[in-house]
């Protein structure tokens, strides 16, 4: 008899306890952010960026009803690593999505491993052109920065002839093929075009090629330390006087490095600025500040956008009625969200999102224009 | 060849032969490959912004400059490469590690984001019809007039002697009373300041962060491999032609082409002239 009773009590509370797993099962969401390598400067506020988003969201009722837990893993190792560390998230940890900011390097690996069984959603700025099943971009692309931004600098400036320079891979070349098409459609002309590799940190024979092509308008498309010690250069070599510089990747560090006194006319198109004025990114600074301390990382696009990618998740999710990767497939087109960032809507894989062209001269970014929806066409076709 | 190019090769033949001029010390003399070489440029370029965190007035830089990466010179030097004179690769392993332990510490005091050290003299400055920058005017001038100095300290002070004596013959020169400890001792850590040295003179014109020594480790090795070990002529040989080939190459073709042909220099000389042009005597 008394086994008996012991039988039917372990069942009842295997059966509890099942129950209560149940109740509280969180939907696990796999975020990479750079903790190391090259772009580990923006893991800290990558983290804090997404932490403060999945409190949102949970807040908000989750996902579908359940609440959202974040797993971590470091995107700053090279992309074999990486893809490890992402698959031990999926199988092992049993990771139900992911957000991602890191290179394209690992977002091609990754795709490839996904294989479109597990919702993915990209949130760094990148070359576009990126379409596979499962995978949903809140980047920006070079159409979106550039397509309004050239005629508008090129109106408001007064400048036409442009030099192109950036670094030798495809997002500076990419970006570029485009660029040269929004300049010719704005009757503007190309002064030259140079690509730099990754290991060269002077610049003096690119700013001599600069001042004597007499270009008044320079698009950089250098990247990180590169940038910096260009732009220094421009500034002691005075060409600030013969030329407007145009970036798609200067961020608030990349300014600090440059220095107040070197970025006169320097301006920089982003989908997001930390002194943008408008009330949604005024609010998410301050909840940012309340959450992190005023010493927190700072934020700038590359941070913030993990905040972006985990809002579209529960979005597209909570649209679709669950993270079955066909589901979201068939909900994505047109749907509509907002953020810090503005007004966003889902087009082509891509977001149709505000972008903001901001002034450096004086150390600190200052919003000049906003463009408002700007569809990428570098997105997929459906 | 246009005034701009030749004012550019000075400019960039003389901050690499300033930069080089530790390395020269330390590696062609006391036969330490160091590659923290770069890390102490490094810590020079840091020295402004120690100063600003400090709250001291600007013109402390230099000191604080010195004597910071003195300091740390002094510490390395009395640990760790006392044992290492003579043994080239383990002080390669040696101060790889020390390299990697410099880089976390300054991330971990001024974290890894970018630091921007203003110029003290602003404004470009009218040499034979071009506009050039004027703090590069200075800098160079700096260093030409210190290596005058320097050369001429190397041919008639009696420590440049000692050194000499010490570097061809270590046991003769301790049997004859030269303390060979503390010259060796004095010597690396004279060539650690310099390294320092440049990167505060240096820190206005190029990006500063905790990653910025690698590339002047990378064009000192290579500037030393083409000149050879034989003190200031090789140093400053090597420059020339390091600096010289990618600052002409650079503008008759690409910036690709100009770091092309340094590395195929480089390489050529390891494989068919390993000493160098100038090697040590």
């Amino acid at each position: 008899m008394k086994k008996f009773h012991y039988l039917i009590a372990s069942i009842a509370a295997a059966i509890g306890m099942l129950a209560t797993t149940a109740a509280f099962a969180d939907i696990k969401v796999g975020v990479l952010v750079p903790d190391s390598g090259p772009a580990g400067l923006f893991g800290p506020s990558s983290r804090n960026a997404a932490m403060l988003a999945a409190k949102k969201i949970n807040a908000d009722g989750g996902i579908n009803g359940e609440q959202i837990e974040l797993i971590f893993a470091d995107a700053g190792v090279a992309p074999a690593e990486a893809t490890q560390a992402a698959m031990r998230l999926w199988k092992g940890k049993g990771v139900e999505a992911f957000v991602g900011m890191h290179n394209s390097a690992l977002r091609e690996a990754l795709i490839g491993r996904f294989n479109g069984e597990v919702p993915y959603v990209y949130t760094a700025v990148y070359e576009g052109n990126s379409c596979a099943s499962g995978l949903y971009i809140t980047g920006e692309t070079p159409s979106q920065q550039l397509a309004p931004v050239i005629p508008h600098l090129m109106q408001k400036k007064g400048v036409s002839n442009w030099y192109l320079i950036g670094n030798d891979y495809n997002w500076p070349r990419d970006t570029n093929v485009l660029a040269k098409e929004y300049i010719a459609k704005a009757g503007g002309t190309i002064a030259g075009e140079e690509y730099v590799p990754m290991s060269v940190s002077e610049f003096d024979s690119s700013l001599q090629r600069i001042k004597e092509s007499g270009a008044d308008a320079v698009l950089v498309t250098l990247v990180g330390g590169a940038s910096v010690g260009f732009n220094v250069g421009y500034a002691g070599f005075e060409l600030d006087q013969q030329a407007i510089r145009l970036g798609t990747l200067i961020e608030e560090n990349t300014l600090a490095g440059i220095g107040a006194a070197n970025a006169n006319g320097l301006f920089s198109s982003s989908g997001y600025f930390a002194a943008i004025e408008t009330d949604a990114a005024m609010a998410f600074a301050a909840s940012y500040k309340n959450a992190y301390g005023a010493d927190a990382p700072a934020l700038n696009s590359l941070g913030q956008s993990t905040y972006e990618g985990l809002l579209l998740l529960a979005a597209l999710g909570n649209k679709a009625g669950s993270l079955d990767v066909a589901a979201m497939d068939a909900a994505a087109e047109g749907t509509q969200w907002t953020t810090p960032r503005g007004d966003n809507t889902m087009s082509g894989r891509h977001v149709a999102q505000n972008i903001y062209l901001a002034e450096g001269t004086g150390g600190e970014f200052g919003v000049v224009a906003t463009f408002n929806n700007v569809a990428s066409s570098d997105a997929c076709n459906k | 060849m246009s005034t701009i190019l030749l004012i550019n090769i000075a400019w960039q033949v003389s901050t690499l032969a300033l930069v080089t001029l530790g390395l020269a010390i330390v590696f062609g003399k006391l036969k330490i490959m160091n590659m923290a070489h770069g890390e102490f440029v490094m810590i020079g370029a840091y020295a402004p912004i120690i100063t600003s965190s400090l709250g001291l007035a600007t013109w402390l830089q230099l000191p604080i400059c010195i004597i910071t990466v003195s300091l740390v010179a002094l510490i390395l030097e009395r640990t760790i490469i006392r044992h290492l004179y003579g043994r080239m690769f383990d002080s390669l392993l040696a101060t790889w590690g020390v390299s990697i332990l410099l880089r976390e510490i300054v991330e971990l005091v001024f974290g890894r984001s970018y630091q921007s050290v203003p110029q003290p003299v602003t404004g470009t400055i009218d040499i034979f019809g071009t506009d050039y920058p004027a703090y590069r005017v200075v800098i160079f001038l700096f260093v030409i007039f210190g290596f005058i100095v320097l050369a001429w300290w190397n041919k008639r002070s009696k420590v440049a002697t000692q050194l000499k004596a010490m570097v061809e013959n270590p046991e003769l020169a301790q049997a004859i009373g030269i303390n060979t400890g503390r010259l060796s001792a004095g010597a690396f850590v004279f060539g650690c300041a310099t390294a320092g040295l440049a990167g505060l003179l240096l820190a206005p014109t190029v990006q500063v962060e905790p990653m910025m020594g690698l590339d002047y480790l990378l064009k000192s090795f290579f500037a030393l491999v083409v000149g050879g070990l034989g003190g200031l002529d090789g140093l400053a040989v090597g420059s020339s032609i390091i600096a010289g080939t990618q600052s002409i190459v650079s503008v008759a073709y690409s910036q690709t082409a100009g770091y092309l042909a340094v590395l195929v220099l480089s390489i050529f000389f390891l494989w068919l002239k390993p000493d160098g042009i100038r090697a040590s005597s």
